[in-house]
């Protein structure tokens, strides 16, 4: 059990061995004491905690798993159920550093794939190999290898243009230096992402200095619009529904993490006036009302008309420094309110390589 | 009348230009000073902002202080040329901002003056750029005014506060700063954004009538999980009640007076709801 003087430590994250069903109970205990604001509202009690509920926390479209065999007509995924065999439909589209046709995605190749209908077997989207750095870039070497901080939950990533890439992600990021935001999409390899993509436009500040959000009067709207993103999982597990919501509670929840990976020996020192805590910038250009791990966000993806309920899964705290548009579908409002998983993004209908979608979210399911 | 007209207005301009240069400085010291925001140094190329805005700041600063040290008389004879040069420079630098604030208007007309600092978000208008306008007839009305000095009589001095008064609110009519300072010192963050240490939520739960409704059932010195969702903190602590274990769960909200308190008791294995539950309208957070 934690104690009070233990609070201030809390790093909240439903992926944490010890207490994953703490997070979870949290929608139910607020349901319990503060009852639901309308009967449609998913409520854990009225669903009570049965299949209707963990079916609408799981995943119905997404699966991800390791390619174990393809061809033109059959993908077979090593996933976290075992072996599972997955009809490709006849205009299933591929992506492995690019569109390819299914039949060029190899053995071993982890991948996050989308059925054609909920629950049905039949796939008709591919991501393989797909990967993603968003932050500050902290070092350049050369033209063509950045180090990116992508905060303190996640650490720093090493980021490779080619010469391919390296035009289309010059036009929207023409600062590839110290100081400034990257968020590309490419190819990962290990311990390292060929950036092939840009995912957004680069912000013209320099990444500790955001905009600040205009003032609320009142409260905050409900429901909030914006972009929302994705993020390669990490530590969550890959099928994890969920996202990292920028405006965690500072008081009982990451704002106190810490956790850096380590630093390449030697010549860093320098690197770290660039580093950016994005707990010190303020609020970002959204304001977005305070929530904690566990908390349940009905999210809607404008673009596909998808909407599920979402629960927060951890920080999100560096969508804040990008006060970025989507335009995926017309143009959203400025700011990032949701950094979802992979597999959320997915479900929701998005599109990985594009890296965003217009979305609406109303907090408390 | 017309006399004391001009000698107002070497205070006045000075006051307006410094503080314009500490609204600026403010914003620029400011650690979410960006890039995004307007001025006129945007109008130019990335590479000439930062030496503009400097010399905008520079300019503000000298042309206050140098109205101000140059209004009183400091030898024998008082020296003249010194004092022409700051009116006429005070002049010149509104005369060139009316031209850049109508070239903003043209180019960016969402974006705001910054004149002010942060405070000068509004779309240029007509007003804001009469403003300087104005301020420059008055800088070229002090031109050839002698050293200033003490009112001779209280009918001079009254005189002198009536003009003021009147220029004063002359220039607060022709600045939508004004609006904007009134907004940020009424200004409250609404609960779902503002920042409360647990402890303040701790000390209200603890002197509620809630918990000593419960306290007898709390079976442990503190909570097992604490979290915020919007306006709500939510307390949870282990208990027993009815002979079987349970979760005692209270929400504190969160204001800095007398907060609402609601609790709930459940199960702790089965997750029924033993005590009361809230109501649907109190669920807004």
């Amino acid at each position: 059990m934690r104690h009070l003087a233990d609070i201030p430590r809390w790093c909240d994250d439903v992926t944490d061995s010890t207490s994953p069903t703490r997070f979870a109970r949290r929608s139910l205990l607020k349901a319990a004491v503060l009852g639901w604001r309308d009967e449609s509202d998913f409520s854990p009690i009225a669903m009570g905690n049965g299949d209707a509920g963990a079916a609408e926390r799981s995943l119905i479209y997404t699966v991800t798993g390791r390619i174990l065999d393809v061809s033109p007509q059959i993908l077979i995924l090593h996933t976290e159920r075992g072996e599972q065999r997955f009809p490709l439909a006849a205009s299933a589209q591929a992506w492995r550093g690019g569109p390819v046709s299914p039949a060029a995605l190899r053995q071993g190749d982890h991948a996050i794939v989308r059925r054609r209908h909920g629950g049905g077997p039949v796939l008709d989207r591919i991501w393989a190999e797909i990967g993603r750095v968003t932050g500050t870039i902290i070092e350049r070497d050369g033209p063509t290898s950045l180090l990116v901080d992508e905060g303190p939950a996640k650490g720093r990533r090493i980021v490779l243009i080619g010469p391919e890439a390296a035009g289309r992600i010059q036009v929207r990021f023409p600062r590839l230096e110290p100081g400034y935001l990257i968020d590309v999409i490419g190819h990962k390899h290990d311990g390292y992402l060929q950036a092939l993509v840009p995912a957004t436009s680069q912000p013209p500040y320099r990444a500790g200095h955001p905009p600040a959000a205009p003032m609320v009067s009142g409260h905050v709207p409900d429901p909030v619009s914006g972009t929302a993103v994705w993020h390669e999982p990490g530590e969550e597990p890959e099928s994890l529904l969920g996202l990292a919501y920028p405006a965690l509670d500072p008081e009982t929840s990451c704002e106190h993490a810490t956790s850096v990976a380590p630093l390449r020996p030697g010549d860093l020192h320098a690197v770290e006036g660039y580093a950016v805590d994005p707990h010190a910038t303020g609020s970002g250009c959204v304001r977005l009302p305070y929530l904690s791990v566990g908390s349940l966000i009905r999210l809607r993806n404008d673009c596909a008309e998808q909407t599920r309920i979402v629960p927060v899964t951890s920080c999100g705290a560096t969508a804040r420094l990008f006060c970025d548009r989507c335009v995926t579908c017309g143009t959203s409002r400025r700011g990032r309110i949701a950094d979802l998983t992979m597999a959320a993004f997915v479900e929701l209908g998005g599109a990985l390589e594009v890296g965003c979608f217009n979305a609406t979210m109303m907090i408390g399911g | 009348m017309l006399t004391a007209i001009r000698e107002v207005q070497i205070p006045l301009l000075a006051a307006v230009l410094l503080g314009a240069f500490v609204a600026k400085a403010w914003r620029a010291l400011r650690p979410q000073a960006g890039a995004a925001r307007s001025d006129p140094a945007g109008l130019f190329p990335a590479h000439l902002r930062r030496p503009i805005a400097i010399l905008v700041l520079s300019a503000e600063l000298g042309l206050g202080l140098g109205l101000i040290g140059t209004a009183v008389p400091f030898g024998h004879p008082w020296p003249t040329l010194p004092a022409t040069v700051a009116r006429t420079g005070t002049a010149l630098f509104f005369l060139v901002a009316v031209g850049v604030l109508n070239e903003m208007r043209q180019r960016r007309p969402h974006s705001g003056c910054g004149c002010f600092g942060e405070l000068s978000g509004t779309p240029i208008g007509l007003r804001t750029i009469a403003r300087p306008g104005l301020l420059c007839a008055s800088a070229v009305a002090t031109l050839g005014l002698p050293p200033l000095r003490m009112p001779s009589s209280p009918t001079e001095a009254e005189l002198w506060l009536a003009v003021l008064a009147f220029e004063l609110a002359l220039i607060a009519f022709l600045s939508p700063e004004l609006g904007e300072i009134m907004v940020r010192l009424g200004y409250s963050e609404p609960c779902e954004l503002r920042r409360m240490p647990v402890g303040r939520t701790m000390s209200a739960l603890h002197a509620s009538s809630q918990w000593r409704r419960y306290a007898g059932q709390v079976s442990a010195g503190g909570p097992s999980d604490v979290w915020r969702e919007g306006c709500w903190r939510f307390v949870v602590y282990p208990g027993y009640a009815r002979g079987r274990p349970v979760d005692i769960v209270f929400a504190v909200y969160l204001q800095s007076r007398r907060p609402a308190v609601r609790a709930a008791i459940l199960d702790a294995d089965t997750d029924e709801v033993l005590g009361p539950t809230g109501t649907r309208q109190s669920a807004v957070i």
